[in-house]
This record gives structure tokens, sequence and C-alpha cells, in this order.
């Protein structure tokens, strides 16, 4: 099971929220890839197209995930690869992958119930590899699916959920820090500060602060944030608070602000899928 | 010529902005202003270095003048790299006479004693200064030109700064060899790193404008602060507004400040809540590791109060980085009477 997505680990991915697809079915995955195969062919031809000399004719190749989903009622993910041979290596060596997207839903139900029949609802879009290709395959999937991509920023407020949320996690052989950065733009001079804690002791601080099991709470949430933020300034003088969160790393994953994740653990793989599922929901709402 | 030293040459042409080639080429005095004349220096980068072979080629360039070539480069444009300082001491009060020829005969002969492969140049600049640049081999290999580390010795101080570069297992061996050259008993390494090597002997050579404590404080003359150019705004707290502007002139003085890019501090201090809160309360410290960093750290670090996002005075912790000369700390928490304050080993 973790096998099949260990890929997914590791790598950053640049956040979308994806409105539901129109007409969209599991069962034509293999005909929307050779219609995308086509489509960039096209926009390689039109001049549109990318990188000079990785090209050998693109391959395209849509597949079904089906364990990553939140339960029956999610759509199961869609996977998007596209992989070619360089110029360089022989003609019968294999192909690497050089860009992967893919569609999920984790406990989207909510939204997806909500939805007309003909919708389906993957609101999580996740991409790596070159921009330049993402703004082509979503073209072609909005063109198609008559759906709109848009890049999911995570506020401040969101990072400090998944600050406090993931230094909750078990995690053997945690090696670590939880880290949060933050940035000050706006100064004559910019100014970047990094606030590494060691695990053990950022996972007791929230053990203390969060009272009911299984359940976490804004409060618990501010509370864990406001001793991390006084410490800081009982040593420096500087208010955190007053500055801009914008990425947070822990053993789980990391986020930063512009939308970009990383997967760390495949075990809680589907814990932060959840929760940005619930974020790109609301973008779209 | 060796084709290796043919390359070297050229790489490090490459490397100097093309308007700068020509005044580089004469400070470096090789080529005759003669050959010079024949270059074009407006052509292509690429085209230019291989004119600049070509004559090396014709009067028989060897590593040691391109070497010289590339210490003038790093004297020029030192901030490409990042310097560490070093401080020597020693036991007795003489101050010995410097002996230049001797301290580079010296150096010389404990690198080469011990790596027997190693290319050693040596550049002397005002204020004292003299530049080492190593290229380092080993008893099997021929010196690596392109890994090298550059030392800036100023004979009259006790200072030494180093920018090792990937090598740093020579790094031992150089201290030692600038130990016993320069006549001093041990080296250790200040927690004082940047890109900016004058802004290093700013701080090490207080040479920027400190506040200086005077045994009769003098009240600062106050300094009227820019009324505000749109008459909408009215400053709900001008006092306090004057207030900070008066305590950050204070700590950081009127001057420019020295130019550091980071500063670290590995906090192994208690945490400490409002006991309402009960939160945490263990006895062991709680482990942080903070980083800042900014083209210009301390100019960042004293706009942050009059931006109303840090307290003025701001912490000792990080207004003291010049007078303490160093940007890598370590803070425990003071034991006894005041368990307030901090102590940075």
């Amino acid at each position: 099971d973790s096998q099949k997505t260990a890929f997914l680990l590791r790598k950053q991915w640049t956040l979308y929220s994806v409105t539901p697809l129109y007409r969209f079915s599991d069962a034509h995955l293999r005909d929307y890839a050779r219609l995308l195969s086509a489509f960039i062919a096209a926009e390689k031809q039109k001049g549109l197209a990318v990188e000079i000399g990785v090209e050998l004719g693109i391959k395209v190749a849509i597949s079904s995930l089906p364990d990553l989903r939140g339960s029956d009622r999610d759509q199961a993910a869609i996977l998007v690869q596209l992989s070619s041979r360089s110029p360089a290596s022989p003609k019968n060596s294999e192909e690497k992958v050089i860009w992967s997207g893919w569609f999920c839903s984790v406990s989207g139900d909510d939204f997806s119930e909500n939805v007309p029949e003909d919708f389906t609802c993957l609101p999580l879009f996740l991409a790596n590899g070159a921009e330049s290709y993402t703004s082509i395959v979503g073209s072609w999937f909005q063109k198609t699916f008559d759906c709109c991509f848009r890049r999911l920023a995570i506020s401040p407020l969101n990072l400090s959920w998944m600050a406090a949320m993931w230094t909750g996690c078990k995690v053997d052989k945690n090696v670590s820090a939880m880290e949060l950065v933050f940035s000050v733009p706006h100064l004559p001079q910019p100014l970047d500060i990094s606030y590494a804690i060691h695990p053990e002791d950022a996972k007791a601080l929230w053990d203390t602060v969060q009272k009911t099991p299984g359940e976490i709470t804004q409060e618990e949430v501010d509370v864990f944030m406001d001793c991390l933020y006084s410490h800081f300034h009982r040593h420096f003088k500087i208010r955190l608070s007053a500055t801009k969160l914008v990425k947070v790393s822990t053993a789980i994953a990391s986020a930063h602000c512009d939308g970009i994740i990383k997967f760390l653990q495949s075990q809680y793989l589907t814990g932060v899928l959840m929760l940005l599922t619930e974020l790109a929901i609301s973008q779209i709402q | 010529m060796d084709e290796t030293v043919a390359e070297y040459i050229r790489r490090t042409v490459l490397k100097i902005p093309r308007d700068e080639i020509k005044t580089m080429l004469q400070k470096w005095g090789f080529l005759s202003e003669a050959q010079l004349q024949t270059i074009n220096f407006h052509q292509l980068k690429d085209n230019i270095s291989q004119d600049v072979v070509q004559l090396c080629e014709e009067n028989s360039a060897d590593i040691k003048q391109a070497a010289v070539l590339d210490i003038i480069y790093n004297y020029i444009y030192p901030n490409k790299r990042v310097w560490s300082v070093y401080q020597m001491n020693k036991t007795g009060e003489e101050t010995d006479f410097f002996d230049l020829t001797d301290f580079k005969k010296k150096i010389k002969r404990r690198l080469r004693s011990a790596l027997k492969n190693v290319t050693v140049t040596f550049r002397e600049y005002e204020d004292n200064a003299v530049w080492i640049r190593i290229a380092w081999g080993t008893p099997y290999t021929k010196p690596n030109q392109y890994k090298t580390s550059y030392v800036v010795y100023h004979s009259q101080t006790p200072y030494v700064f180093i920018s090792a570069s990937v090598l740093k297992s020579n790094l031992p061996l150089l201290c030692q060899a600038l130990v016993v050259a320069s006549n001093y008993h041990d080296i250790r390494e200040m927690e004082l790193r940047s890109h900016s090597l004058n802004s290093l002997k700013d701080i090490v050579f207080k040479r920027y404008s400190q506040n200086f404590q005077t045994y009769y404080p003098k009240p600062l003359q106050e300094r009227d602060i820019a009324p505000e150019t749109d008459l909408r705004i009215i400053q709900e707290n001008k006092n306090e507004k004057e207030r900070i502007e008066r305590v950050n002139r204070e700590i950081f003085g009127d001057g420019p400040q020295p130019k550091l890019e980071f500063a670290q501090y590995k906090l192994e201090t208690m945490f400490k809540s409002d006991p309402k809160m009960d939160v945490l309360d263990k006895k062991e410290p709680f482990r942080c590791l903070v980083k800042f960093s900014s083209p210009h750290l301390l100019e960042s670090l004293k706009s942050l109060a009059p931006a109303g996002m840090a307290d003025a005075p701001l912490s000792p912790l990080l207004t003291c980085i010049p007078q303490k000369a160093r940007n890598y700390f370590k803070i425990r928490e003071k034991k006894g009477l005041f368990p307030g304050s901090f102590v940075s080993p």
C-alpha cells in the first residue's frame, strides 16, 4: 500500500483547487491520455512548448489511485504523468517521468454530495515539474471538462493549524525539528527568521496544551502558538505575531504559504490530504 | 604553457565583469601595456579570455602567475566567499617585529612538508594586510587550483580572516602554519562569519560607530522626527515614537552598521509561561535554534522597533553582535539570583 504512494513522498507539490469536472469518467482514462498527448504535441507545434532538448515526443499516462481517498464516498485519485526520453539517451532506454500531477479528494463528501450528477469532485490538484507543463495540462482539463484551476495559497492561520496538528503526531525516530519560518518583507532591509524547536520539546508543549483527545480547537492552536511567540519574545523582544508566517516544517510534512507541500511520512499522507482537501473546497466555495 | 594553466587563466578572466577586465590585467602586470593594446575589450568575454590566454602563452605563464591574478580577483570581489574570523593568542607581552619574508617562508615550509603538493601565493596590500592563496593537493596529487582557501592576515593584529572553501580537513594544518609563522601561541575560531570581509574587519577592528559609554552620560541631542507629510495622519503616540528613535540611536549608534547576513542562536533555556495557562512546566531546557537572515541584518534589526514589530530597546542578544564580534551564539539560562537573564558562553 505504502509502496504505491512512496513516489509521492519527499517531492515538492504545488497546490491548486479545482472546480468539479463535467462528464469525467474514470473508465475512459486511456482515451484521455491519448487526447492530452495530441494536445501537447499540437502545442509544441505552435511553438508554445517548453524545455529545449527534452522531448522526442512526450508520453502521457493517466491512471487511478484507488487507495488515495478518505472513504468510498470520495472519488479515487487520478494521476497524470508525462514522460520522455532525452535526445542524448539511447533509443531503447526507459523513459523518465518529467512531470506529475494528481487530482484527489479526501473526505470531501460534504462538498461532493451537493453537486449535480454529471460532475466529478476532485477539488485538490498537486503538480510537480515544470510550470509550463502544468499550464498545458491544466488548459486541457479546463477545456475538456469545463473546470477551473486556481493556485491554493495557505494562510498563516492554516499554517499554524498544521504546525500544531503535525507536532502532535507520533513519529518513531523523529529527527526533524519543528520549524517555523517568518518573513518581514516591508522593512528597508527584509528579514527572515527561522525558529526551529526540538521535536520532543515541541510535542511536550503541545501535549500539555491539547486538552480534549481526538479533537483540536482553535483556542488550543492559539495557545500553542502564543507560547512559542512569547518564548521568542522573552529572548529577542521581537513580536513574531506581527510578522508573516510563511512556512511550517515538521517530520510529517512541510507547507509553504504559496501553496507548496512536501509529504514526508506515508502513514500521515491521508491526514494531510484531508486538511488540504478542506482548504481547496473552501477556496472553491 | 601548461594546458591546465591556460584553462585556469581562461576561467578566471571569464569571472571578471567585462568592464573591469582591462584594469585587472593592468594590476596583474604580467602582460605588457603593448600586449594589452592588442586586445579588443568590447568583444564577447569568451573571445577576450581566449585572447588573454594567447598572450599568456607568448609570455610562458605558469601557475604562479595565474595564482596572482586569482588573488587580485578575490581581493577586489571578496564578498563572493564566506569568511570566518580567527583570533591568535600569545602568552608574552612582547610585540615581535614582524618579518614578512620569514613569515612567508615558514608558511610555505609547513604546508609543503605536510602535503608536498600545494600552491602558495602571497600578496601584500595596505593596512599591513597579507593575502595568502592556497591551492590544496596531497602527497600523491597535484594541487587543485579550483579548491582554494584564502587567508587575510593583518600583521599588526592577532586576527586572521579565512575563507576555507570545501576542504575543511586542511584547516587545522593551515591554522597551525599561521600560528607558527606569526610567532603566536595558539589560534581559535571566533563565532563570526559573513560574506562581507570589510564588515568583519569593521567589527573586530572596531571601525564602526559604537555607542560609547561615557563616564558622564550626556543626553543625546534631540533630533526632530520628520513631520508627517500627509496631514490626515495624526501620530497618536508621538512620544513613544520619539522614544523608540532615541533608544535605537543610543544602542545602534548613528553611523552605518557593519554588514552581516545572518545570526544564529542555539537556545537551551527554560520554557516559562503564565502559570494560569497550565502548560509545559519542565525542568529541562526548551531546545531551539533561531536563525536571522537578511541582506543587511543589523540595519534590518534596527528598523524593527520603529516598524512596531519589536520592543525598544531590542534584546541585548541581538544588539551585542558587533561588540561581542560574533554572530553564532549558544544561550543557556543563568542560574542563581537573576533567573531571567541569559548567559552566552
